[in-house]
């Protein structure tokens, strides 16, 4: 099976690429591809809040985008599965999900929400329209709920 | 067994390195960055310094940009990261103060942009509906811009190339007016050639000298395109053919315009009027109800307006993040939130250097005597007019350097010519109205402010600073 773990830089994209290996069968997964999408047309097309990378004096996204996949990808380093990385571009849903179709893949993982107010009043997210529209199962991989005290 | 894969990514399948923006999109991307800053605002201000020939403010005024452009072109190829002027002024100087200013500048001149356009807009919205006061209409459209931005509808590049072809529309509109009239055999081409010496310049240079001043504000707007240099398909190929095409193509547009416009409307009523490209519709030279396509026309001069505004209100938080990233402004710029991913505090903050000046432009129009738009759009392009001779310099000084043989070159004489261009627009702005001076050194200001913040309280790496992953550990 190719799983595509798709990462916008945040780290709860990085919570939900180690949420996958916490569970999934290594002898079953045969692929993974690390996707990161850029956002040509957005203020900051591309942030990296996952490694520690200096930021690039020429102010790269494409340089962002490769250590943000760099990071991910070395999650599954000596896991099992071949792994690649794939850096794209355009409206982050939509290339993931062409990718779940190029690639053929059976699973696509995502991270998705905050907590808080911007999850309650922010609808059409990223996660949510590659739910619908996916040709594979999704998993959604929603950050914990505060410990209640 | 672990096989991740460390194959060079430009070797990988057609997923490896996939960039999104075609050479037409680009295109229509500089096309309606260029033609919605200023033709539908400034017309008024150019026509009244020239008189009737003021066209030909707009074709120097626009053939100065395009040198300009074709700088930036070759500039790109080389460097195709969206830092633009600051990247280009780091490379040929690796002067860190030089970096600085010209980055503040960048931002300052946007932001003035910004406010220009937002007052632009009220001016036409009072077309459709007079009530509200127009400080209060710049400030809502400001407000709903910054929380789009925000949301990030903005990234759409169809919405973007439609808002284009809306805009490049209604200036058909406007051109279809004044063919309308030449065939009716009313239109007096002597108007065409009238150049206005009984005003504030009595010299004829210097009433074209002035108009270019006036109408340079509609010829900026071609600089963002490096925000996008990156996602460039081939971009050595299509980005110097898009960019100046683009220019090109709004030059045609811009003089085609001002032809139809001086012929069918008398100057001193485009002079007067504060958004005079709808007086062109209001003559009712076209057989259809003249209230309709006022207010069609008004519709997509807002859109117009729009599409530019919208750009500058991008531009502006991808610049302060660069350099909170950089460290020269404080790390909170570069705070990226969580499930939006736009750097949100950098987006409201410029937000409210935007509403400040408008609110403050609005208390002292009277005490300068000169109105807000064209003040705003004054400091844009002094400030523009200064980088983009920088830029054209920095072309020149790094000749044989990161070149190959895709590389783009520009034609060296019409950048010489650039640069003297650009400096005699700027020099002329300067002169006659010293008190845009001021305004530039207000909004470098907050630059300087940004900067003692961190440099006094910031602690050295905000920006970069490496998450605390331990809380994502668990899940």
């Amino acid at each position: 099976m190719h799983v595509i773990v798709a990462t916008d830089g945040s780290r709860q994209s990085l919570a939900a690429a180690k949420h996958l290996k916490s569970f999934a069968d290594p002898t079953k997964v045969t692929d993974i591809s690390v996707v990161a999408v850029i956002r040509p047309l957005a203020s900051v097309a591309f942030a990296d809040d996952t490694s520690e990378g200096k930021w690039p004096s020429d102010g790269s996204f494409r340089d962002a985008a490769q250590s943000a996949v760099d990071t991910i990808a070395a999650v599954y380093d000596g896991w099992g599965p071949k792994v690649h990385k794939r850096i794209r571009s355009g409206s982050a849903a939509n290339e993931i999900i062409k990718a779940a179709k190029q690639y053929d893949a059976g699973l696509v993982v995502v991270a998705a929400g905050g907590r808080g107010l911007s999850d309650a009043v922010l609808v059409g997210s990223t996660a949510q329209r590659v739910q619908h529209y996916a040709p594979c199962p999704v998993l959604v991989v929603r950050p914990a709920p505060r410990k209640k005290k | 067994m672990s096989d991740t894969s460390t194959a060079d990514p430009d070797l990988d399948d057609e997923g490896g390195l996939k960039r999104s923006i075609t050479g037409k999109q680009l295109f229509f991307y500089t096309l309606g960055d260029v033609l919605g800053s200023g033709i539908y605002v400034l017309v008024g201000l150019v026509a009244a310094a020239v008189g009737g020939a003021f066209w030909i403010a707009f074709a120097l005024g626009v053939t100065v940009a395009a040198i300009t452009g074709s700088a930036y072109a070759e500039l790109v190829t080389k460097y195709p990261q969206a830092a633009g002027a600051s990247l280009y002024v780091n490379k040929a100087f690796g002067n860190r103060a030089l970096t600085f200013l010209t980055t503040v500048s960048f931002l300052a001149a946007s932001m003035a942009a910004t406010g220009s356009l937002a007052t632009g807009f009220s001016s036409y919205f009072s077309e459709l509906w007079d009530a509200p006061p127009p400080l209060l209409v710049s400030l809502v459209f400001l407000a709903v811009l910054v929380v789009i931005n925000f949301i990030g509808i903005t990234e759409s590049v169809v919405i973007n190339m439609l808002m284009t072809f809306v805009e490049v529309s209604g200036l058909i509109i406007v051109m279809v007016t004044g063919i309308w009239f030449i065939a009716q055999g009313d239109a007096d081409f002597g108007v065409l050639v009238d150049i206005d010496t009984s005003g504030t310049y009595t010299n004829p240079a210097l009433a074209v000298l002035a108009g270019i001043a006036f109408s340079f504000f509609a010829m900026t707007g071609f600089e963002n395109t490096a925000n996008v240099a990156e996602e460039t398909i081939e971009p050595h190929k299509n980005f110097p053919r898009s960019l100046v095409t683009g220019m090109i193509v709004a030059g045609v547009v811009y003089v085609l315009v001002s032809m139809a416009a001086a012929l069918t409307v008398p100057t001193d009523t485009l002079a007067d009027s504060p958004a005079a490209l709808l007086e062109v519709v209001k003559t009712g030279i076209l057989p259809i109800s003249t209230d309709f396509m006022t207010k069609l026309f008004t519709i997509i001069a807002l859109i117009a307006i729009t599409n530019t505004t919208l750009v500058t209100v991008v531009t502006q938080p991808r610049i302060l993040y660069g350099m909170a990233k950089e460290d020269v402004v404080p790390g909170v710029f570069a705070k990226i939130h969580p499930t939006q991913r736009s750097p949100w505090i950098a987006l409201f903050f410029s937000g409210a250097v935007v509403a400040a000046l408008l609110v403050i432009g609005n208390l002292v129009p009277e005490v300068e005597g000169t109105p807000l738009v064209e003040r705003l759009a004054l400091v844009t392009v002094v400030l523009l007019l200064a980088i983009y001779a920088l830029v054209i310099v920095c072309c020149l000084k790094l000749r044989g350097q990161d070149e190959d043989e895709r590389t783009y070159r520009a034609n060296t004489p019409l950048l010489y010519l650039g640069i003297v261009g650009n400096l005699a627009i700027l020099g002329f702005s300067i002169y006659d109205d010293p008190t845009s001076l001021l305004w530039c050194a207000a909004l470098l200001g907050v630059g300087g402010v940004l900067f003692l913040a961190e440099y006094f309280f910031g602690s050295k790496g905000t920006g970069s600073r490496a998450p605390d992953l331990d809380d994502v550990k668990g899940i």
